[in-house]
C-alpha cells in the first residue's frame, strides 16, 4: 500500500511541530524516518496513524484521501516504542485482538495468531501475560499483533531504543527479514542513524518540522545535501570557506573540491574516505584503535578533522600526519553552515 | 525474634486496635440477636429474637429497601463517575474546578445534604414554587419522600460519586495512553476499548467503589429519615426504632444490625462477583 503526505502542517498552539511536509511512500517499502529529539518525526507517524489531526495538507492511502478517517478504520499498525501490550491479555490474545476487532472469521484467527506465533518462536510463550516476557520477546508480540491485522502499512515508532545494543541489532535483522517476506510498506521512526542507514529502502531526515533531505541511504551519507544532515548522519568534516579554480584553502592545505567558483561555500568529507599522504597536512591531537581501523583526530589552525586509517598504523599524539582526498569525496553543501572545530 | 513475631509486634498498636475493636462489637451484636447481654430483661440464649425477626413483615421489607438502595445507588454511582473519570483523565482547561466541584459533595455531611434536598423538593419548596410561578404547575406536585426511594438514590449518588470517580480516576490514570491508542490502532472503537481495555484493567478499582458504596449506603440512616418515604424502613431506621422509641428491643435491634452486617458482606461479595464474570462475559462477545 502507497502512502503519500502533501503539505502536512502541524501546529500546537504556538509552536509548528511540521511545516508542509511532502513525503511519497512506495508500496512494499522501508522508509524511516530519521531526526533529532523534537524534530516531528513522531508527529509525522501519528499522523500517518490517525491519532494526530494535521493542522493543514493532505494524507493519501493508495490515492484515498484519510485526512480524516479515525484510526480504528485505517488500513495501518503500529508497533510502539513502549510495546503498549495489552497486560491483562494472554501473548495470544494480544494477537488475536486485532483481528476479532476487524471480525475475522474465527478459524482464520486460530491459523493467523498460530502462524505468526511460530514465525516469531513465540509459541512456547502463547499463554504467558506480558510481564512475563523480556523486552525482546514483547517487541516480537507487538509486531506479531500488528501484522496479525494484515495491515497496508505498519509504523514503527522507535520500536529498539528500549532494547540492549545486541537485542536491537538481533531484532532490527528480524524486522527487515519479515518486512521483505511478508511485503508489507514499513514507516520507521528512528533516531538512530545506523539504524536508519541499515534498515531502510528510503530515509527522511526531518529537522525542525521540515524534511530537509530524503533518498537511499547511500546518497544520504555520501552526498549530504545541508550541514544539518552531514554532521547528522556518520561522522563529517565540515569547510567553510572560498572555492576557487577547484580548491578552497583550509589550515590543513589546498582541499580539492568539484564546484564552480563560490565566495562562501561548506564542503564536508567522511572520515574514511581519506588516504594517507597527500597535500593536506597536520598534527595528531588523539588516536583511538577500533580493531579494523584507527580514529585519528588531526588538527591545523583552529580546526580538527577526524581521520579513519586502517588499525595496522601506528601514530602518537603530537606526530605529523599528511593525508590526501579525491575531489568527488568532498561535497560541495547547499547551505552555508557553520564549523565546529 | 523470628520474623514472623516482629510483624505480628509491628502491627499490633495499629491492626490490632482496629481487629478487638471490631472483633468486640460483632461478638456484642451477635450475642446480643441471640439473648445475651439483654438490657430489658434476663440473659437467655435463643433462637427467638431471629425467630420473631423473620416474623415480622418490617424486618423482610426493610431488608429489601436497603438492598434496593445499596445496588442501585452503587451502580448508578459507578456507572455515572465512570465517563466522567474518563473525561477527566487528562487535564484541559478548567478540567481541575470540575474535578472540584465533582468531589464536593463528598465533603458535604449527608444531614446537611438531605435537608438541602427537603428544601429544594418539598412541598412548598424551591421546584414547586419556581414552575408554579412560570406558570407550568397549577398547584405543588409531591416529590418529596417519594415511594421508589428517588430522592434516596439521588441523594446517595450525589454523595457517593465522588467516591466511585475518584477510584476510577486513578486506576484510569493508570493506563498508558499507548495501551489505548494500540487498541483503537487495531481496530477498537470507543466502545469497544472501553469493554476490552478500560474495564478489564479498572476491574479492581470498580469492585472497591461497587462495595464501598453498597456497604455505606446499605446501612444509611439520615437519607432515609429525612427523605426516604415515610411508609419504609431502611435496616437503620428499623434498628434505631426497634432499640428506641417505645420498643426497647435491644436484642431485635441486634438481630437487624447482624442482618445488616451479613447483607452488607453478601451484596459486596455478590456485586464484586458480579464484576468478575462482566468483565469475562465481555471479553468473550466478540
Amino acid at each position: 500500500m502507497g502512502l503519500e503526505i502533501e503539505n502536512v502542517g502541524v501546529r500546537f498552539g504556538s509552536f509548528e511541530a511540521l511545516r508542509s511536509v511532502n513525503l511519497t511512500v512506495d508500496d512494499g517499502a522501508f522508509v524511516t524516518l530519521l531526526g533529532p529529539s523534537g524534530c516531528g518525526k513522531t508527529t509525522l507517524l501519528n499522523v500517518i496513524a490517525g491519532f494526530l489531526k494535521p493542522t493543514s495538507g493532505t494524507v493519501r492511502m493508495d490515492g484515498m484521501d484519510i485526512s480524516d478517517t479515525r484510526p480504528e478504520a485505517r488500513d495501518t499498525a503500529m508497533c510502539f516504542q513502549s510495546y503498549a501490550l495489552f497486560p491483562h491479555l494472554s501473548v495470544r490474545e494480544n494477537v488475536a485482538f486485532g483481528p476479532r476487532q476487524k471480525k475475522v472469521p474465527k478459524n482464520e484467527i486460530v491459523q493467523r495468531v498460530s502462524k505468526l506465533l511460530d514465525q516469531m518462536g513465540l509459541d512456547i510463550h502463547a499463554e504467558k501475560l506480558p510481564n512475563a516476557l523480556s523486552g525482546g520477546q514483547q517487541q516480537r508480540v507487538a509486531l506479531a499483533r500488528a501484522l496479525a491485522v494484515a495491515p497496508g502499512i505498519v509504523l514503527f515508532d522507535e520500536p529498539l531504543s528500549n532494547l540492549d545494543a545486541k537485542l536491537r541489532d538481533q531484532v532490527r535483522t528480524e524486522i527487515r527479514a519479515l518486512q521483505r517476506e511478508v511485503g508489507f510498506t514499513a514507516v520507521y521512526v528512528t533516531h538512530d542513524q545506523a539504524e536508519a542507514l541499515a534498515m531502510s529502502d528510503e530515509v527522511f531526515l526531518l529537522n525542525k518540522g521540515v524534511v530537509e533531505q530524503s533518498g537511499a541511504p547511500r546518497e544520504i551519507y555520501f552526498r549530504p545535501r545541508t550541514s544539518f544532515v552531514a554532521d547528522f548522519i556518520g561522522a563529517a568534516n565540515l569547510h567553510v570557506g572560498k572555492i576557487k579554480d577547484g580548491a578552497m584553502a583550509t589550515p590543513f592545505g589546498p582541499l580539492g573540491v568539484r564546484g564552480a567558483d563560490a565566495l562562501n561555500k561548506t564542503v564536508c568529507w567522511r572520515p574514511e574516505v581519506v588516504r594517507l599522504g597527500g597535500d593536506l597536512q597536520g598534527a595528531v591531537t588523539a588516536s583511538a584503535f577500533q580493531g579494523g581501523h584507527l580514529d585519528l583526530f588531526v588538527s591545523a589552525g583552529d580546526q580538527t578533522v577526524r581521520l579513519q586509517v586502517p588499525g595496522s598504523h601506528e601514530f602518537d599524539v603530537g606526530d605529523e600526519v599528511s593525508f590526501g582526498l579525491d575531489p568527488e569525496n568532498v561535497v560541495v553543501l547547499a547551505d552555508e553552515g557553520h564549523v565546529d572545530a | 525474634m523470628p520474623r514472623y513475631l516482629r510483624i505480628v509486634l509491628l502491627l499490633t498498636p495499629g491492626l490490632g486496635l482496629v481487629v478487638v475493636m471490631m472483633s468486640m462489637v460483632i461478638y456484642r451484636a451477635v450475642a446480643q440477636s441471640f439473648g445475651l447481654y439483654n438490657f430489658g430483661g434476663e440473659d437467655i440464649l435463643s433462637l427467638a429474637h431471629w425467630q420473631e425477626m423473620f416474623d415480622n413483615r418490617r424486618y423482610w421489607s426493610a431488608l429489601r429497601w436497603s438492598g434496593y438502595i445499596a445496588t442501585t445507588s452503587a451502580l448508578l454511582s459507578v456507572a455515572l463517575a465512570y465517563p466522567l473519570a474518563l473525561w477527566l483523565r487528562r487535564p484541559f482547561f478548567g478540567s481541575t474546578i470540575l474535578s472540584a466541584m465533582i468531589k464536593a459533595p463528598y465533603f458535604v455531611p449527608g444531614l446537611v445534604a438531605a435537608f438541602l434536598l427537603i428544601n429544594v423538593i418539598s412541598f412548598h419548596g424551591f421546584v414547586n414554587e419556581f414552575m408554579i410561578w412560570i406558570g407550568l404547575w397549577d398547584k405543588p406536585v409531591r416529590m418529596q419522600n417519594d415511594e421508589n426511594g428517588y430522592a434516596i438514590i439521588g441523594l446517595q449518588v450525589w454523595k457517593q460519586l465522588p467516591l466511585a470517580f475518584l477510584l476510577l480516576l486513578g486506576s484510569i490514570q493508570s493506563i498508558p495512553d499507548s495501551v489505548l491508542h494500540a487498541a483503537q490502532d487495531l481496530g477498537a472503537g470507543t466502545l469497544a476499548r472501553f469493554r476490552r481495555v478500560v474495564l478489564p484493567l479498572t476491574m479492581k478499582a470498580m469492585q472497591a467503589a461497587l462495595v464501598l458504596i453498597f456497604i455505606g449506603a446499605a446501612g444509611d440512616f439520615s437519607f432515609q429519615a429525612i427523605a426516604g418515604p415515610a411508609r419504609k424502613n431502611s435496616m437503620a431506621t428499623l434498628m434505631t426504632q426497634l432499640q428506641g422509641s417505645n420498643y426497647s428491643d435491644w436484642n431485635g435491634a441486634a438481630v437487624v444490625g447482624v442482618t445488616l452486617m451479613g447483607l452488607s458482606l453478601v451484596g459486596a461479595v455478590a456485586l464484586a462477583g458480579f464484576v468478575q464474570l462482566m468483565t469475562k462475559f465481555t471479553e468473550n462477545v466478540r
